[in-house]
């Protein structure tokens, strides 16, 4: 694409976002959502192939219905309080809607079907953008309106997408399919205690979205999109063997890494409010997404791929792939856990 | 608490930054210089007054396992020098970065003062014991040992985070030094009966709890040297440690809770000595009689009497020198002969005498021959569970009776006999394979003369 248009459609997209976070007018973040939707959509169609045109009109679908929804519960909203503003809504069913809209745009089950294919479509670099970027804007709108959230709801969306994002990325090799699971699962967790306290919303998606960044860029060293191909890594990066290791045991929630943090205080405000079950069924089935990070890091870094004798050793040339910022992510994806104290400054 | 943790930060640069030839002997001078120092913990004056910082505290039953745990890298920096001679500079300067990575946590771990920081660094123990087993160890099978282990725990640990919250919520806070003073009776109701086993589960899972061991063997036999040696030394004995201390929270309802679990120990030492008599492995055989050892342990902390606990610390700091010696004598088999069956390499003693000696007094100490600290361990936890219940003290016999046996056939058929031919070109006993045994087996001894420093705070 020619680099004017890409930066005028790459502006439109961070245009669109941010409308969305800094409008309190309910029309004005409807145009921001339809800005990105629409902007985003060459983007995703980068390569002229079938399974492109099919991820993009998917994603178009699910987005627009969405959009609109939610613009039916605005309208409701201003039926029954007279006012455009985004604040507490005070009716339930527009509030219902809203929250419906808005976990459909983010992929939360049951409205998760769109994400593996779509990320599967695209190109690792628009696949990036999809899973991080265009997480940013609903789950502002969440945050803003999350004192009228309906806890039951979001609750049971929450449950059942961790346990999609578990069970669906366990028989998948291809890579991109599996950060769609993992994105899946993410966003239910950050589902779950968006009613309860939505600063720990915030923390997550801002963890998820390092680590999800760092992961992705590691992929596109090298332009690697199924597990067999990140398997033959060990020849020619070996660094970024361990790197993917740590990350992807992060990405798991394992301790003493910082995906530990999110899960940690997540569950720490799930416990105040006296929620026992839900906080340990999610703890044990996100160990389903550990088990297919666990496979991916065995594939790449701890065991050596079958090899001949002629492909051992490659000669070991310096990274010619721009990868732009890749030590503070993953420092910051990875050690950031002794700073958890630092959270109390919130209070 | 720095003056150990530090130097062992420090002790990662200097692997990285040795040069080639030195490597094995900077970390190992440096790592003995620290455990020489985590021996002045084990002066305990005893009024639980040895706080050292907000974060990390010792007592009289963390200080032997903190200086456990420091003699044990030495140890296994030694023992791991042989196999890992072939690899290139960079995997060794790793494998040691990894070891020494464990230690770290491991130290942090039993001087945690504050239960979700134990708790970090409890997982933190399984990131890289689990890279030594999986990058490492030498069969296929290590694969699905690696995994085993890592879900195993994690299965048994989230829920003790949960239960740590919903603690931490209800008492204001998790340090233990304070908690010792704010607990309240725990009554017997369901909500509680589920803390109970949300608190214990997961130090059931990692001592390990019969019906819960099956990630022991796979995880100790794959592992290469280093890996059996600390996870049969040190991290079941986390397990132990976990249990005593959460069990100060738990009372009474501990009295109602434990049956199930002393049923599934008491029997289940007794079945897994009687798999130890049919082992071909000798790793397996050695594991499975961890498992036994260690349902002693199990058993002792949920009678909760003083002598169940001097007798279950005993028996951790014995268990762990012995288990990590019978593990090196193994492993000097493996590296003559690449195979852990134990009758292809037969009548050793004729050909390795000294070695032989060393078998044998590993074997004498594994079937806790008085007077060492493995029989004051196992008689105190006998005698405690006698009081417990009568019953008890048939199946504790038949117990040490069959490690008894399994320990002399593990003897006899490795040292004893004709050996079998094909064993006459093995390389005799390197030096520091000899000193290797001997360091396991001089705390054992000395230990046995002054008994009380690893008694526990209960003495």
């Amino acid at each position: 694409m020619k680099p004017p248009i890409l930066i005028i459609i790459m502006a439109t997209i961070m245009t669109g976002t941010m409308i969305v976070m800094l409008s309190s007018h309910w029309l004005l973040i409807w145009i921001g959502f339809e800005m990105n939707m629409l902007a985003i959509i060459p983007i995703l169609m980068k390569k002229y192939n079938p399974r492109a045109m099919e991820a993009s009109t998917k994603y178009f679908l699910t987005q627009a219905t969405a959009s609109m929804l939610l613009m039916m519960g605005v309208t409701i909203n201003l039926l029954y309080s007279g006012q455009w503003v985004v604040s507490k809504i005070s009716n339930p069913i527009a509030s219902i809607m809203m929250t419906t809209a808005l976990t459909m745009k983010l992929g939360l089950s049951p409205f998760h079907f769109w994400v593996p294919e779509v990320t599967q479509g695209i190109t690792l670099m628009s696949g990036m953008i999809l899973l991080t970027w265009q997480k940013i804007a609903p789950m502002s709108i969440l945050y803003q309106i999350s004192p009228s959230i309906n806890t039951n709801l979001l609750m049971l969306m929450a449950l059942t997408s961790v346990l999609v994002g578990g069970w669906g990325g366990l028989n998948q090799t291809q890579l991109r399919k599996i950060m769609a699971y993992s994105s899946i699962a993410h966003m239910g967790w950050m589902a779950a205690i968006i009613t309860y306290n939505p600063t720990m919303m915030v923390l997550n998606l801002t963890l998820y979205i390092l680590m999800t960044l760092s992961t992705f860029m590691l992929f596109m060293l090298n332009s690697s999109t199924t597990t067999l191909s990140l398997s033959h890594m060990w020849n020619k990066f070996p660094l970024i063997t361990s790197m993917i290791l740590i990350l992807m045991l992060s990405l798991g929630g394992l301790p003493p890494l910082s995906g530990f943090i999110p899960k940690w205080m997540i569950i720490q405000e799930l416990t105040k409010n006296n929620m026992i079950i839900i906080p340990t069924l999610m703890a044990i089935t996100a160990l389903l997404n550990l088990y297919f990070y666990l496979r991916l890091t065995y594939s790449t870094a701890l065991t050596m791929f079958p090899s001949t004798n002629n492909m051992k050793m490659k000669w070991q040339f310096e990274y010619t792939k721009k990868a732009t910022l890749l030590p503070p992510l993953i420092i910051t994806s990875t050690m950031l856990l002794p700073l958890t104290p630092m959270l109390s400054v919130l209070d | 608490m720095l003056k150990i943790i530090i130097p062992t930060i420090m002790l990662i640069p200097l692997t990285w930054m040795s040069k080639p030839n030195m490597i094995w002997i900077n970390t190992t001078t440096y790592g003995l210089l620290i455990s020489l120092i985590s021996l002045s913990y084990l002066n305990q004056p005893n009024d639980n007054t040895l706080n050292s910082s907000l974060m990390f505290f010792s007592d009289s039953l963390s200080a032997p396992l903190l200086a456990l745990t420091t003699w044990l890298l030495p140890l296994m920096l030694m023992a791991s020098q042989h196999h890992l001679s072939k690899e290139p500079l960079t995997r060794k300067k790793l494998y040691i970065s990894m070891l020494i990575l464990l230690q770290l946590f491991l130290i942090m771990t039993f001087t945690a003062s504050e239960l979700i920081f134990f708790y970090i660094l409890f997982e933190a123990t399984l990131i890289p014991t689990l890279i030594i087993i999986t990058r490492w160890g030498n069969q296929t099978e290590r694969l699905n040992a690696g995994l085993y282990f890592l879900f195993y725990t994690l299965m048994g640990s989230l829920p003790l985070l949960v239960a740590l919250l919903y603690i931490h919520n209800f008492m204001g806070s998790l340090n233990f030094l304070m908690i010792q003073y704010w607990i309240q009776p725990l009554p017997n109701s369901w909500s509680n009966i589920f803390l109970w086993l949300a608190c214990m589960m997961a130090f059931m899972v990692k001592m390990p709890l019969y019906g819960l061991h099956l990630w022991l063997p796979k995880a100790h036999v794959e592992a290469p040297i280093a890996g059996s040696m600390v996870l049969a030394a040190v991290l079941l004995k986390l397990g132990g440690y976990g249990m005593m201390r959460i069990t100060t929270l738990l009372n009474p309802l501990t009295n109602f809770m434990a049956y199930p679990f002393m049923m599934l120990s008491l029997w289940g030492m007794i079945m897994t000595s009687s798999i130890c008599l049919r082992q071909t492995d000798l790793k397996s055989l050695i594991a499975y009689s961890s498992v036994s050892h260690m349902a002693l342990v199990i058993v002792a902390v949920l009678i909760q009497t003083p002598w169940s606990y001097m007798g279950a610390t005993a028996l951790m700091i014995a268990h762990g020198l012995t288990s990590s010696m019978l593990f090196c004598l193994a492993n000097s088999n493996y590296e003559r002969i690449h195979s852990r069956t134990m009758i292809l390499a037969r009548g050793l003693q004729t050909l390795l005498p000294l070695m032989a000696a060393w078998w044998l007094l590993a074997s004498l100490t594994n079937l806790a021959l008085p007077p060492t600290i493995n029989l004051i361990g196992e008689l105190f936890v006998v005698m405690s569970s006698f009081s417990w219940s009568n019953i008890t003290i048939i199946l504790m016999g038949i117990n040490i009776i069959i490690t008894a046996l399994y320990s002399l056939y593990m003897l006899i058929t490795t040292q004893r006999g004709k050996y079998s031919h094909h064993i006459k070109n093995i390389k005799p006993s390197f030096t520091r394979e000899n000193a290797l045994m001997t360091l396991h087996l001089l705390p054992l001894l000395l230990l046995s003369l002054n008994p009380k420093i690893i008694l526990g705070p209960i003495y």
